[in-house]
């Protein structure tokens, strides 16, 4: 039925399929040149290279028509190599090189730039227009540390204007003008420094010349070779194609096959990898030695933590010590780390930093669901028609996942936007409810009550897959609706109108991030969003879901390995008598039963002397955990602090001994992101001279300690953790393809997109009531501290900034600002720009004031990327009442104008 | 001028879905362009401060703000300051009154103040200029004074019909819209096929089946659905559409409240030319006149039927003309021609199912329904039906509008209604700047009807007459034509951005150095822009360049190598 002839030749094709793609299928991608066409980016018609010669019957009369955007129809014949077809394309790139600079050979894309490939394909060998005008005279743009544009080298294919409107929906670039002038421009006319551009480089990636480039000239074929490999920093996980010159980065792209990310990655991603072999880097290990840092040889800082840690064993037990595993490490290392802990120390006192950002969600879906991670995948927003976006801003912190929710959000899809802060998303969204921070419990409770009180549950899902409804449904209708609106600050029609919009839904998604889970009802927060979910049956279908964002590119896999207290490899109950027996054997040393320390409470246990040492691995606590100074006490009351790092961070600088460890791009292993995919991670470069992989360290070290463990390849461990954690049962390096492998992963090597679909995890999904409980902190000190400061982070830097501040990032986004509102502002004489004290209970920092609508009255918001501002000097010790999740996002504080120490910075 | 879209039936996707989408939100009531529009009332250009307002009211890029205010002349930041435009259409031109207007004109302004407008529609009598939002032609000139504007008089040319439907006197408002209440009590279906029965064809120069747009949109599943009035006339030659909204406004709007009824439409808009200040003014006092009588709104006359007019000024650019190109414009993107399909039945403006007609086609309605499609279908020929006005210039004996029944031929209405020549003529581009070239001595074979035109290589398009004077050379008309071309390119599509203006430099280099088109390549940009652009505005400017060079080989030869 379906068949349509191309050069005569009858093939079948899909429906909706165009010419262009039609033809590339069966013939090849390099069949028919295109200018204007790119693979994320709707047709568009423009360059009409693509141009072929269709018919109604076969040798008929021929109409051209542009392939890219011309649907096949029955019956069609296509002739796409005619004479007049090859003669219509060489006319028309003989007008572009009328316009065109012929500098080809010094050009930095020489040899991979598209327009250069077509003219010679199409067979050009002069240009016979005579000299006219033309637009060779335009000036370079080297005004942004990241991107370049030339725009004499401009075609306009218009790829780069639609790449930020369709991929990234920035709208930073327009064509400006019309006809022969017509030409790109940026804002208002402005250089890339002063125009809104996000950086996240897609329009570079998807200019088929160097009219727009990056300072990295991406698109050289310099490179002598490319390397995939995972994303670092959030937990999105893009897939990144390294590109290296004699063993050196060169510069990064997105592949266009990459499930994950589609050839779009953000500016962290693609732009801030020159932290790697900055001056800064550590290249020795360093032992501290009369309050300095000595350099020492590997043999020597491993005998001095070897004999350290054997030594405090057995002076005080293997519990006075602990280990902080690192997120942004691989799985493997997470769970050699942990393995470490307890196999050779004997303790369960390994946590890592899930505890400060997602413990509450592993949690808090463990009791609900089953199972502690995204039930659904991030591709599956094509099925949704609801997108409910609870404390999180993944337009800064997931920034490819942000862009995929705007998308969707600016084409109308109902958004349901909860945050105290009117977020990029917020914007778009059908409703933004702007509660007042700390209030989840009480909006959610409000949903679940309009849900309940207009009859939209899902009837039959609850009582075929749940249970506890009927108590959390009594507890729920006692609830005082209007006592509720006060308390969150939110009208309660609006929250009723986005509860029917939510439920009425046919699949809705729901997202969250570190804005539900940070604070003392993070958990139980957790748990509410899971009972809206069940209540409208948005679980186990296409486009529906509990989706936490991951913050930590690794997040999930550190906790997937068992770095943390209560749960060993494969979130193994340690306090089982049969599963510890099981550990016992599988590591053949005796693991401890009892549950060990979380990170908070490491830190109070070093200051009431019960805790002696600590290994933490790439985790700068002192900048990023809450309450800075005592945390700071608490490092420096320990005997032994071993800090494995890139760079001498906050933390290092307290270290007893400093080990220089190799960056992700200089090692091997799986990073699984926040939809349970399991990705590897591959070495681009060889370790920077000094530095050891983790992983590498930890298994000189445990076998320094007498534990035999075979040596460090991903390959290896992998194959250790398939035997011990259930769900990588089938997880085999060989076998994880390009795209990775979403867990649970069956032993034949099934991978698993969903989760929950017949049945929950736990077997039934079961409803939890909570009320809202006021935090410690505002009923304590809501009166002198009247105002609430919010952390949160930008798109520039990521958490302590270690990492993005030694890159061009760090020329875009300068320091920590504190966003407060033009009333707040004015109230205390505050002019943008100047300097704020903002002092709590703990102490005080001063930050540079940006004036905004973005925060409600009485609400202030600022980010801990900076040293320089130590932001966690004022943050609480108030904390997730089950999950121990720091509450970053409430501390009461009052603010006036600076008096000035800082003035002059 | 909606020449265009007949040619190139593919397609696909459009501009910026996301831009339609927010756009929208905001729709007609509280709309963008407009916005845009009005901000740069005061200078000639929205300050930034504005499209920086306007960006974050409708959550658009500022790039998308100012990317489209820089494509209209009267919103680019380079018109800052225009206080007076001289027409620069094909009849002003040929007929060379325009120098005059400009040396008048500089004893009241200055250089910079003076920009220009592409025809006002005063081809009947040219020297035409505008300002202040109003037009002046004829002896306007003479006694023009900046200070004291006297209103001219918009009837200044002869209105004549062989077969009046069209042109029928108004028979006031009771007796117009009794029609209307009449027709409210007939289904949507029964009313959609007498205009099938018609076999009324797009006025507009395409002759696409008027009744089988209607019913795409119909069968559309949406409640939001739009009819669009395509009053932007901009074909230099063309003043027949302005001759309808000025002086038959209730037959346009009765064929849109028609259409909606039909469709499913509760919106009609009215996207009128800049360059037509007179007739948005006189529509909207039609449009004040139907509420006052409560036939707009919600359900009218107990019918059910909601419907409402928005009225959108358009700012400058011919391309707006091409349908596509004028939703993406009513939008507040910039006016580029999207690709096809969706076509807009399917999915024009904010992404919502649209009927685009041409105010000729919409203002035939009327007689359809009163007189009934079979009725309609009497008259014609058996492809094209009904009457058709066509509009003649000031080289005319009677330059002015003339109905006549389709197939009525070409002699008869230059000879008998134009009178003849006033000066001898060589040739007439017939059907605007992208028609056909028609030599004197084709006149005997054609009459006005598609088909004709098409069969002899030429085009009726909108049926507007621009003649061009024995004296005045060839090649220096094709050189305004693709002048024109080149300034009113949208630039989107590679051949013609690049094309048009290659083109008018080859011919304005041919006519001023002692340069010699080299004949192959002549014919490959032809070849170029007529295959290869993806609307008819770079696709139509080979047909009158190819008439040229075929009627007029011997004035032209000397040209070309």
């Amino acid at each position: 039925m379906n068949t349509a002839y191309i050069n005569n030749n009858p093939y079948s094709f899909n429906a909706g399929e165009s010419i262009l793609a039609f033809v590339k299928r069966i013939e090849g991608n390099k069949i028919i040149p295109t200018l204007c066409d790119a693979p994320n980016l709707d047709p568009f018609g423009s360059c009409r290279v693509c141009s072929v010669e269709v018919a109604l019957e076969k040798n008929g009369q021929t109409k051209t028509v542009a392939s890219c955007h011309t649907p096949v129809t029955n019956g069609l014949y296509i002739y796409h190599n005619t004479e007049a077809i090859r003669q219509l394309r060489k006319n028309i790139i003989e007008l572009v090189l009328t316009d065109h600079p012929l500098t080809c050979l010094t050009c930095e894309v020489n040899g991979n730039c598209e327009l250069q490939e077509v003219a010679a394909r199409v067979g050009i060998t002069e240009v016979r227009y005579p000299e006219g005008a033309n637009h060779l005279n335009r000036a370079k743009d080297l005004s942004h540390p990241y991107m370049r544009s030339e725009l004499s080298k401009c075609i306009n294919c218009y790829r780069c204007v639609r790449a930020c409107d369709e991929v990234q929906g920035e709208m930073v670039l327009t064509m400006a003008g019309r006809g022969f002038d017509a030409h790109i421009a940026k804002s208002f006319n402005q250089s890339f420094f002063e125009s809104d551009c996000v950086s996240c480089g897609a329009c570079s990636q998807a200019c088929p010349t160097s009219a727009i480039s990056d300072v990295f000239q991406s698109k050289s074929i310099q490179a002598t070779q490319k390397t995939r490999t995972v994303c670092t920093y959030c937990g999105v996980g893009c897939n990144l194609e390294v590109a290296t010159v004699g063993g050196k980065i060169k510069s990064i792209q997105a592949p266009y096959d990459a499930e994950v990310n589609g050839g779009h990655t953000c500016l962290k991603g693609r732009y801030a990898f020159k932290f790697y072999d900055h001056p800064e880097r550590l290249r020795t290990p360093l032992i501290k030695r009369n309050k300095k840092f000595e350099p020492a040889t590997w043999e020597e800082a491993y005998d001095f933590i070897a004999t350290q840690l054997t030594h405090i064993k057995n002076e005080n037990g293997p519990d006075a010590i602990a280990g902080i595993s690192s997120a942004r490490t691989p799985n493997e290392e997470n769970y050699l780390m942990q393995k470490f802990i307890r196999a050779v120390i004997g303790t369960n006192n390994i946590d890592c930093c899930a505890r400060v950002c997602h413990s509450p969600t592993a949690l808090g879906m463990q009791k609900t669901f089953g199972t502690g991670a995204a039930t659904n995948s991030i591709e599956e927003l094509e099925y949704t028609d609801c997108i409910f976006v609870i404390g999180a801003n993944p337009s800064n912190a997931h920034p490819v996942t942000g862009a995929k929710l705007k998308q969707k959000l600016m084409k109308g899809i109902t958004g349901i936007v909860v945050d105290p802060r009117k977020t990029d998303l917020a914007k778009y969204a059908t409703y933004h409810l702007q509660l007042r921070p700390g209030t989840n419990v009480a909006l959610l409770n409000m949903m679940l009550y309009y849900i309940i009180s207009e009859g939209l549950e899902d009837k039959e899902f609850i009582t075929s897959r749940c249970e506890g409804y009927e108590e959390m449904k009594a507890e729920i209708l006692k609830l005082n609706i209007n006592e509720l609106e006060e308390i969150t600050g939110v009208n309660k029609n609006l929250v009723r109108e986005a509860s029917i919009a939510y439920a009425k839904a046919n699949a809705a998604m729901e997202f969250h991030g570190l804005g539900v889970t940070e604070h003392t009802q993070g958990t139980y927060t957790v748990q509410l969003i899971a009972d809206l979910a069940m209540i409208t049956g948005n679980i186990g279908k296409k486009g529906a879901g509990v989706n936490p964002l991951r913050g930590q590119n690794n997040v999930q896999g550190a906790a997937d390995m068992g770095a943390q207290p209560h749960q060993g490899a494969g979130y193994l109950d340690v306090t089982n008598a049969e599963i510890n027996h099981r550990y016992n054997q599988f590591y053949g040393a005796k693991v401890p039963s009892h549950i060990g320390y979380k990170i908070p409470e490491m830190f109070d246990a070093a200051l009431n002397g019960k805790l002696k040492a600590m290994w933490i691995i790439g985790e700068d606590v002192v900048q990023t955990d809450p309450n800075t100074q005592k945390v700071m006490k608490a490092l420096e009351s320990l005997d032994l602090l071993v800090v494995s790092e890139l760079f001498m961070t906050e933390t290092a600088k307290l270290a007893t001994i400093v080990l220089p460890a190799s960056s992700f791009l200089e090692k091997e292993g799986t990073f699984t992101n926040g939809e349970r995919r399991i990705q590897r991670v591959q070495k681009v470069v060889e370790p920077i001279e000094g530095t050891k992989p983790d992983g590498q360290i930890i298994v000189e070290i445990m076998r320094k300690m007498g534990y035999e463990q075979c040596d460090y390849t991903a390959e290896n461990m992998l194959n250790e953790i398939s035997q011990i954690v259930p769900f990588f049962a089938g997880v085999k390096w060989n076998e994880l393809g390009k795209n990775g492998k979403q867990w649970p992963v069956l032993p034949n090597g099934t991978d698993t997109k969903m989760l929950h679909t017949k049945e929950f995890t736990r077997g039934k999904g079961k409803f939890f009531f909570y009320p809202f409980k006021e935090s410690n902190e505002i009923k304590t000190y809501e009166k002198d501290y009247p105002y609430i400061i919010t952390t949160n982070r930008e798109l520039e830097h990521y958490n302590c900034g270690a990492m993005t501040r030694r890159t061009g990032n760090v020329e875009i986004v300068t320091e920590d600002v504190l966003l407060i509102n033009p009333i707040d502002a004015q109230e205390n004489k505050i002019k943008d720009g100047e300097l704020v004290c903002v002092e709590s209970p703990r102490g005080k920092v001063d930050i540079k004031a940006k004036i905004t609508n973005e925060v409600k009255l009485g609400v202030l918001s600022s980010t801990f990327h900076f040293p320089e501002i130590m932001l966690n000097n004022i943050t609480s010790n108030e904390h997730d009442s089950e999950a121990m999740c720091p509450e970053y996002k409430v501390v009461s504080c009052r603010i006036r104008k600076s008096k000035g120490k800082h003035l002059t910075h | 001028m909606a020449i265009f879209s007949y040619f190139y039936s593919e397609n696909l996707s459009c501009m910026s879905k996301n831009l339609s989408e927010l756009s929208g939100r905001k729709g007609l009531t509280n709309n963008l362009f407009e916005k845009m529009g009005d901000a740069a009332k005061e200078t000639g250009t929205p300050s930034e401060e504005r499209l920086n307002e306007l960006s974050e009211e409708f959550l658009i890029g500022k790039a998308s703000t100012y990317g489209t205010t820089t494509f209209y002349d009267f919103t680019k930041p380079e018109n800052k300051n225009k206080k007076v435009y001289i027409c620069n259409g094909s009849a002003c031109v040929c007929a060379g009154t325009q120098q005059k207007v400009k040396e008048t004109l500089l004893k009241q302004f200055t250089e910079n103040e003076i920009g220009h407008m592409t025809c006002l529609g005063r081809c009947y009598e040219n020297s035409a200029f505008h300002y202040q939002g109003k037009n002046f032609s004829g002896q306007d000139m003479l006694h023009f004074k900046k200070e004291n504007l006297i209103q001219n008089n918009l009837l200044n040319y002869n209105i004549k019909a062989t077969t009046p439907l069209l042109t029928i006197p108004y028979s006031g408002f009771e007796n117009h819209y009794a029609l209307l209440k009449k027709a409210l009590n007939q289904t949507p279906d029964e009313l959609l096929s007498e205009i099938k029965k018609s076999n009324l064809r797009g006025r507009g120069g395409a002759g696409f089946p008027m009744g089988f747009k209607w019913e795409a949109c119909k069968n559309e599943n949406n409640n939001t659905k739009f009819i669009i009035c395509n009053a932007d006339e901009g074909d230099p030659g063309a003043y027949s559409d302005r001759y309808l909204l000025e002086q038959r406004p209730h037959s346009v709007l009765f064929g849109m409240m028609v259409a909606g009824y039909i469709t499913g439409a509760e919106w009609g808009v009215l996207y009128i030319r800049a360059e037509y200040p007179e007739a948005a003014n006189i529509v909207q006092q039609a449009i004040d006149e139907l509420k006052a009588n409560n036939l707009l709104g919600k359900n009218i006359n107990h019918s059910n039927f909601n419907f409402d007019f928005k009225i959108i000024k358009a700012q400058g650019a011919y391309i707006c003309g091409e349908e596509t190109a004028l939703i993406n414009s009513i939008e507040g993107q910039r006016p580029e021609v999207r690709t096809r399909p969706p076509f807009p039945t399917q999915m024009g403006l904010f992404n919502k199912p649209t009927v685009v007609n041409n105010v000729e086609t919409l203002a035939a309605v009327y007689s359809i329904i009163k007189n009934g499609g079979a009725d309609y279908a009497k008259l014609g020929t058996e492809k094209s039906k009904g009457t058709k006005l066509v509009c003649l210039d000031s080289f005319f004996n009677h330059p002015g509008i003339y109905e006549v029944e389709m197939g009525t031929p070409l002699s008869f209405v230059i000879n008998e209604l134009g009178g003849g020549f006033k000066i001898p003529v060589k040739a007439m581009q017939i059907g605007g700047p992208l028609g056909g070239i028609v030599p004197l001595e084709k006149i005997n074979e054609l009459s006005i009807d598609f088909e004709s035109f098409a069969k002899q290589g030429f085009l009726l398009g909108h049926a507007s007459v621009v003649c061009i004077p024995t004296d005045f050379p060839m090649m220096k008309y094709l050189e305004h034509l693709f002048e024109f071309a080149a300034y009113e390119s949208c630039g989107k599509c590679f051949p013609c951005r690049l094309g048009t203006k290659r083109g008018h430099e080859l011919t304005q280099k041919a006519l001023n150095e002692n340069y010699k088109i080299d004949r192959a390549l002549f014919a490959d940009l032809l070849n170029t822009l007529q295959q290869g652009s993806l609307c008819a505005h770079g696709g139509g400017i080979p047909l009158p360049v190819r008439n040229a060079l075929h009627y007029f080989n011997k004035e032209l030869k000397m040209y070309f190598n």
